[in-house]
């Protein structure tokens, strides 16, 4: 229990004090419970909202549901037939592969135009700032619409390739086993590049600028400050970045759902996807609870992997 | 102070506990979703009378909002007492909600037919429209084939015959659509009588230097091609069986493989367009439109935008059989609406399906670019959507309308889907492909 900074009474006001402590220390006994007063109305809601839909969804993973009819009972079936699934295990590779998309590029990219834009305050931040914002603005199903167009066959990126020569590069896209994924995964790259950036010039701001003037007096290049001044003072927000970007690898469902829904084959399925579909269109509710669960425990196991590193580097 | 936080520590972590296991114990009170019978009967009434006073049918569907706009207004016209309530929902919205809707108090009285239809129907949630078929006679005002498509696979309990889950009001049916310019100019005069002389012209487009056929593999395009050569090569009630689920129904069959390796084979030749799998029906549809391909699978849905953009320049014909005199077969569905069991106007719902099949709202279907159930009761079509009619004309004579193939079970659709751009890419043997389809079918039949 904290104790209080001692006070210095004159001896003629000592017998009020007692009093007045021996009144204030009732409330104080009951302190830890008001805490969770105060607590209660966000986590009410939270537990209405996040909680309890997670613990019925981990509930429906135990039955085999239509969605519509009474359940049966299987227990820990659901769960068995996840694991002996082989498109599910191709779901959650492509996952990870979205992983370098979603989540290592736009980190590495998010640093450089950090360190391109840190360095000196030029007019016309704000302008940089909402560019490279905007694809976070826009909702993913038109993002993936976009794109979609994109890379089609008379779409932007082939009369690019076209423009400059290029032709025997051209192909659809989303339609090519080869490239489908790493075309999905270059969505998430320029939806999530921004958001990274973003993350690294607010750390960046509250970095002393004294640092970079020391670093500069000390003869340092452009990279050795970003190196040795930038770089550890963004330890968090890599992190944060980090978290938020792999969860949306893994859990990554509109930009595929409207760009590919899993095709050529099985080249850009994911667990979301499958959860959808599972749910949705094939009515076997319980196995998607199984899935969701799944996915669920893998993306905390990850995440707290994540914070974990962070905190013990730091 | 140490050990009180220990205590309830340990008392929020039984709590905890106590709150997952609690609803374990209590499984029956819990266990999701209902076993109540559907209340009411689970057939129409053998009367056809519509009671007097005013009536209001909530109508739910998907397809076609200005078609079923006029065809409400046209029926409330005959009906004055009757008026029809429309509610429309985006396709998959629609698809994704039909269980919970139809299941619900608050079902419409009148709902489009899609593939949940055949689980709703076996659980007695859509009423059986048997007795109404003889009553109003459809089967004179409609092809039966068209029909007996409706039937679930299930025998009525009411006439003992065939049961019907619902009434067509547009019908649909796929094929290969071609332009006549560029046909003419690879030396193509005309539709093809085989499947062999098919090849035959898509090698002497791929030699003229064009792309033969446009196929828009992303969504549905692959499988219509699939199914297509399917159709001419397996026996029609092997496949109905197979769709409809009746047991021992098998699609590992020589004449499945065969197509399969067509599919493969005509990818390996260049025929289709280099983006095949990466293409959208729709967009599939616009490049042919253009004049990127020679020829273009898709089904009738396409021929209204088709016939508008390229007037007289392309044509249609059903995928040719095997010989010359095979019967024309081709795969095709309605834009059909069902009656839901809970629905407290059967009557005024029978004669507005009934309504459905009458030459003035075949004519109604017809402008709105579908092929109405009776034909001959409409205005004669011309250019393109002649050939469709006339299409449609020779497979219904030849009893030859199939459905389409994802109808045999609701994960089906993902699996020919992505099996197909597998089978076009190269990427997986015929009786892989097949293995996984029947995998599917029997895991979805096994109940």
């Amino acid at each position: 229990m904290p104790s209080r900074p001692p006070v210095q009474q004159p001896p003629d006001v000592r017998v009020r004090t007692t009093e007045v402590r021996v009144q204030s220390q009732a409330p104080r006994r009951r302190s830890p419970y008001r805490g969770y007063v105060y607590v209660l109305p966000a986590f009410a809601v939270y537990f209405c909202f996040a909680v309890l839909p997670a613990l019925h969804t981990a509930y429906l993973s135990l039955f085999e549901w239509d969605g519509v009819t009474l359940g049966d009972w299987v227990g820990l079936g659901n769960y068995q037939e996840i694991f002996q699934d082989s498109i599910l295990r191709r779901s959650v590779l492509n996952a990870l592969v979205l992983v370098v998309f979603f989540s290592f590029i736009p980190i590495v990219v998010g640093l450089a135009m950090t360190g391109l834009l840190a360095r000196f305050r030029r007019p016309g931040m704000g302008a940089y700032r909402f560019l490279f914002m905007l694809p976070q603005v826009v909702p993913l199903v038109a993002v993936g619409v976009t794109w979609r167009w994109l890379y089609g066959d008379d779409g932007l990126v082939n009369q690019t390739f076209r423009a400059v020569g290029l032709d025997g590069v051209t192909r659809a896209w989303l339609g090519d086993f080869g490239a489908a994924l790493i075309a999905v995964g270059l969505v998430g790259t320029w939806v999530l590049s921004g958001l990274c950036m973003m993350l690294f010039l607010s750390g960046v701001q509250k970095v002393d600028p004294s640092l970079y003037e020391a670093a500069r007096l000390d003869g340092a290049g452009p990279v050795r400050e970003f190196v040795s001044v930038t770089l550890p003072h963004l330890r968090g927000e890599i992190a944060v970045a980090m978290t938020v970007t792999t969860v949306a690898a893994l859990a990554s469902f509109d930009i595929v759902y409207v760009t590919t829904n899993g095709g050529p084959g099985e080249q850009t399925t994911v667990p979301g996807l499958l959860v959808y579909r599972l749910a949705f269109s094939e009515g076997k509710v319980g196995l998607a609870a199984a899935l969701a669960v799944v996915l669920g425990c893998l993306i905390l196991g990850i995440v707290y992997l994540i914070n974990r590193l962070s905190r013990s580097e730091s | 102070m140490e050990r009180t936080h220990r205590v309830r520590r340990r008392v929020a972590a039984t709590v905890c506990a106590a709150a997952l296991v609690l609803p374990l114990t209590a499984c029956d009170a819990l266990t999701p979703g209902s076993a109540a019978a559907v209340p009411g009967p689970r057939s129409v009434p053998s009367s056809t009378a519509v009671p007097d006073g005013d009536i209001t049918l909530r109508l739910q569907f998907a397809d076609a909002p200005l078609m079923v706009d006029a065809l409400i207004a046209a029926f409330e016209k005959g009906h004055p007492n009757i008026s029809v309530e429309p509610q429309y929902k985006t396709f998959s919205d629609y698809v994704q909600n039909l269980k919970l809707t139809m299941t619900s108090d608050t079902a419409p009285d009148i709902a489009q037919y899609a593939v949940g239809m055949t689980d709703l129907a076996a659980d007695g949630h859509i009423l059986d429209l048997a007795p109404y078929r003889e009553a109003y006679g459809w089967d004179k005002a409609i092809p039966p084939v068209s029909l007996d498509q409706l039937t679930a696979g299930q025998t009525s309990e009411a006439t003992g015959g065939r049961a019907l889950f619902g009434v067509p009001a547009g019908l649909s049916m796929t094929g290969i659509y071609y332009n006549k310019e560029l046909a003419k100019k690879a030396g193509i005069d005309g539709p093809p009588k085989t499947v062999a002389e098919f090849e035959d012209q898509l090698a002497a487009a791929k030699k003229a230097d064009l792309t033969p056929l446009g196929v828009g593999a992303l969504d549905s395009g692959g499988l219509h091609l699939w199914a297509a050569l399917l159709n001419q090569l397996m026996p029609t009630d092997d496949y109905w069986d197979w769709v409809n689920g009746t047991k021992g129904a098998t699609i590992e069959t020589p004449a499945a493989v065969t197509a399969s390796k067509l599919v493969i084979d005509w990818g390996r030749k260049g025929y289709y367009n280099d983006s095949a799998n990466g293409t959208a029906q729709v967009d599939s549809t616009a490049q042919f439109a253009k004049g990127d391909s020679v020829f273009l699978i898709n089904g009738n849905w396409a021929a209204g935008q088709l016939a508008t953009v390229m007037g007289d320049n392309v044509g249609f014909f059903p995928m040719p059989g095997e010989q010359a005199s095979a019967p024309t077969v081709a795969s095709g569905f309605s834009v059909s609406y069902a009656v839901a069991s809970r629905t407290e106007h059967p009557e005024a719902a029978g004669a507005f399906l009934d309504f459905l099949t009458t030459p003035e709202a075949g004519q109604i279907i017809s402008d709105n670019g579908f092929m109405p159930p009776n034909p001959d009761a409409v205005k004669k079509p011309e250019g393109v959507l002649a050939d469709i009619a006339e299409g449609h004309r020779r497979a219904v004579a030849d009893d030859g309308i199939t459905t389409f193939p994802d109808f045999a079970a609701p994960a089906m659709l993902d699996r020919l889907r992505s099996g197909v751009q597998k089978l076009i890419a190269n990427r997986i043997d015929p009786s892989d492909y097949l293995d996984s389809l029947q995998d599917e079918w029997e895991e979805h039949h096994a109940e």
